[in-house]
């Protein structure tokens, strides 16, 4: 198919869809909206169980559904990627307001407008315009502004607010865990044993007792391990059959619009 | 493995089918989503908003239980003349939680307080979006935080900002990784398959407590094939191949 | 900063103001940055697991390496991702990386890639390549588990996939003899096995950061799993495995008085609120 082809082919799918969206909106009421999307819900979810549970046959394992997951995926994709400008315009939508409005804290939604035209300029000129290099390892200065914001500010921005993770557990560790009953004296002491064993230091204290079955078991890395195989992992286990149950259940609920509320509204 | 999952979802829809012929069902007490009224109410009577984070999953099974939730919470707030302000990482949310706040001010006949700039995308990077909501709810001064959904390494930044802040804040997620942080940081949390129990709770609606009965019987029944596997392997002596129970299970599909 | 006029001492000890907490953290780890206490790395059963299963991987096959980590988790997941590469390498087996989320971790796994094959005299499309960035993660595993050339597409050079010497032959996930997922994000490893290792059998083993971890040791209990990196402790164990020491080995000197510290914070608060409470107690009486 040739570029102009698709290009047509795709305006008239999106021209085509927006007609067929319009008029269902005006021709369907509340209910017959509420049933469109109970449908279109059940159809979803019936595809993808179809597919999964239908025996497949031949080589590469196929059945009738097969070749329609990549079209679907494609589909879904594209729907997400209208989102994200969706959520583009709620952004500028805000802090166009601030700025217009001169609101306290203006200058900060005017940052974000330089970020976001600057990434958004520097990104796809980069990556599209393919310019040659100006000298040997000396890149081009669109890409060079490029690297600057994305792996010169985002990237260590992205790492450091990660790492303030480590200040605050400090904090809301010492100031949440108190001994307030033989529960919580248990439960801190599996936590120091295990806090002790993941580090090296946790080995060094406890480098005297030999690697024996019997006496090396009390060495701070084993007795941590043991206590991560051996009591979290049935209380995981335990929570994580509980919370599968409990999504097979939403799922249900969701596929056969049995969950009322928001988005399938009120029980008429 | 497939007849399984057939079993358990017919068991569930058993459920749903006996509720609905006006059957009442028990449901035990809940402590975190019993404080969502508490919440709500401290937030009104200190005139200051509540902030509601759906999580970071797009549309998925958890995020539409925190939309439910977020629903049941606006009308609440709503009633009381309270304000919400939901802030979100997927923008494909965006437009399910636009139309769930909307219709939960309409429900309650409080149009025309609804403010539509209150549900706001913040930013689709996890970071990004954890600093942003922090932003927001010191500017905004709020002074109860809903934390329901599914929630990553963020949860700790956002939690505990909102602890200085000296907001009430409670959480519910599925995830169990997460919990450790917001049991030290919340004054109420949600945890596990109560979280996917939050919606039968707070509307006490048929459909839904059955389902909830159908998913305790369902777990029932796993532990009955978890003692039953207990004693095949026990008495088999780790001999797989006249293990019934686990040829069955590991069959793939 | 909290009010602290007409306090005991024991109430201040528990209500110690938190930029004093932070400023002990920053200088613990700056002390130990600066003038490290190098101390003995024990690989745990855990990471001996994932050794073994590249280890045990067959020379005709490929190993998937799915690098799913941004720069928020880089600390622990790049020297994860360095470390399974110095195996793969060391170990002479073919592995491709692939990432399905979040974007940005192809490029730095592919960096680490670059890096730690020169070391190795590795080349390019016939000792590894870079699958690039594929969007759609239980739709890619469901397709790849059919038809991977059709599946890949380009490789993160934008080429055709099916043009690298080293995707001659490889047609479904039996042409695959490992996967290792390298991930700081929930609900990949759930794909992974429900779509790969269960359906198809094909060995599994993971890294994840410290923190969900611990979620993750039934997979590995119940053999799902063949092996597990935890953190950088993982990273630090599978260095010390490799004998390569990097970043992860410098990282766990640094964490381990950092925990240290932590402790000795939690056992102070605990501390001023017994004896605050015995206090109020005896003034009862």
């Amino acid at each position: 198919m040739t570029q102009g082809a698709l290009v047509l082919r795709i305006v008239a799918s999106l021209v085509g869809s927006f007609v067929l969206l319009y008029i269902l909106h005006r021709v369907l009421g509340p209910r017959g909206r509420r049933w469109l999307i109970a449908i279109v819900t059940f159809a979803g979810g019936l595809f993808y169980g179809l597919e999964w549970y239908f025996p497949v046959h031949g080589h590469p394992a196929k059945n009738f559904l097969t070749d329609y997951i990549e079209p679907v995926s494609n589909m879904l994709a594209v729907v997400a990627a209208f989102t994200v400008g969706l959520g583009i315009y709620s952004l500028c939508q805000v802090h166009g307001r601030n700025v217009a409005r001169q609101r306290p804290g203006w200058y900060n939604s005017l940052a974000f407008f330089v970020a976001m035209v600057a990434m958004f300029t520097f990104g796809l000129w980069e990556h599209y315009l393919h310019l040659p290099e100006p000298a040997p390892a000396v890149l081009p200065w669109p890409k060079a502004i490029y690297e600057v914001l994305f792996s010169g500010l985002f990237v260590p921005l992205q790492a450091a607010t990660f790492s303030l993770l480590a200040f605050y557990i400090a904090s809301a560790a010492y100031r949440a865990f108190r001994i307030r009953s033989a529960e919580a004296a248990l439960m801190m002491t599996a936590a120091f044993i295990v806090m002790l064993g993941q580090v090296p230091i946790g080995a060094w204290l406890t480098d005297a007792i030999p690697h024996t079955p019997v006496l090396g078991f009390f060495r701070l890395e084993k007795l941590g391990e043991w206590v991560l195989r051996w009591l979290n992992t049935p209380a995981q286990r335990g929570i994580l059959f509980g919370v599968a149950v409990g999504a097979l259940a939403m799922s249900l609920r969701v596929w056969l619009s049995l969950e009322r509320g928001t988005f399938f509204s009120e029980q008429s | 493995m497939t007849l399984l999952i057939c079993g358990m979802g017919g068991i569930i829809v058993a459920g749903v089918l006996i509720a609905q012929r006006g059957r009442t069902m028990f449901i035990r007490r809940i402590p975190g989503l019993t404080a969502i009224d508490e919440a709500v109410g401290r937030a009104t009577e200190m005139g200051r908003p509540v902030f509601f984070s759906p999580g970071l999953d797009g549309i998925s099974i958890t995020t539409l239980q925190a939309l439910a939730i977020l629903s049941y919470i606006t009308k609440l707030a709503a009633t009381q003349g309270a304000r919400v302000i939901v802030g979100l990482r997927d923008p494909t949310v965006l437009p399910v939680a636009e139309e769930s706040v909307r219709e939960a001010f309409t429900a309650v006949g409080r149009s025309e307080d609804h403010r539509p700039e209150d549900v706001r995308f913040v930013s689709d990077d996890q970071f990004a979006y954890a600093l942003g909501t922090v932003g927001l709810m010191q500017r905004e001064k709020v002074a109860t935080n809903f934390f329901f959904g599914g929630f990553y390494a963020e949860a700790l930044i956002l939690t505990e900002n909102g602890q200085a802040l000296g907001a009430l804040q409670v959480a519910g997620t599925p995830d169990p990784t997460q919990i450790p942080f917001f049991i030290a940081t919340c004054d109420y949390v949600v945890i596990g398959d109560e979280y996917y129990a939050a919606t039968a709770y707070l509307t006490r609606e048929p459909t839904l407590t059955g389902s909830l009965v159908g998913q305790d019987i369902s777990k029932a029944m796993i532990v009955g094939l978890i003692v039953l596997g207990i004693g095949l392997a026990t008495v088999l002596g780790g001999v797989t191949t006249h293990n019934f129970l686990l040829n069955l299970l590991a069959q793939g599909r | 900063m909290e009010e602290t006029a007409g306090q005991t001492f024991w109430q201040r000890m528990q209500q110690i103001p938190r930029y004093y907490v932070y400023l002990l953290l920053a200088a613990v780890v700056v002390w130990q940055l600066l003038m490290p206490i190098r101390l003995p790395i024990v690989p745990s059963s855990a990471t001996t697991g994932l050794y073994d299963a590249i280890k045990a991987a067959p020379d005709d096959k490929l190993i998937i390496i799915s690098t799913d980590w941004d720069a928020s988790t880089q600390a622990e997941t790049g020297p994860q991702t360095q470390a399974v590469i110095n195996a793969c390498f060391q170990l002479k087996k073919r592995f491709v990386i692939m990432n399905m989320q979040p974007p940005m971790g192809v490029k730095l796994s592919n960096d680490i890639a670059l890096a730690v094959g020169k070391q190795y005299g590795a080349r390019y499309g016939i000792d590894w390549a870079n699958w690039g960035y594929k969007y759609g993660y239980g739709n890619v595993l469901m397709a790849l588990a059919k038809d991977i050339p059709k599946a890949i597409g380009d490789d993160f050079d934008g080429k055709p996939a099916t043009t690298l010497p080293l995707m001659k032959g490889v047609k479904d996930i039996k042409s695959i003899s490992l996967v290792i997922e390298i991930t700081g994000l929930s609900g990949m490893t759930e794909s992974w096995i429900g779509l790969i290792q269960g359906p198809y059998q094909v060995p599994f083993a993971s890294a994840y950061t410290a923190v969900m971890a611990p979620g993750y040791y039934p997979f590995l209990d119940s053999g799902q799993m063949k092996g597990m990196l935890v953190g950088a402790k993982g990273a630090a164990e599978m260095e010390a495995l490799v004998k390569r020491p990097g970043s992860a080995t410098t990282i766990m000197n640094v964490q381990s008085w950092a925990h240290v510290l932590i402790i000795v914070l939690i056992v102070l608060g605990n501390v001023g609120y017994v004896l605050s409470r015995s206090r109020r107690g005896e003034r009862a009486r």
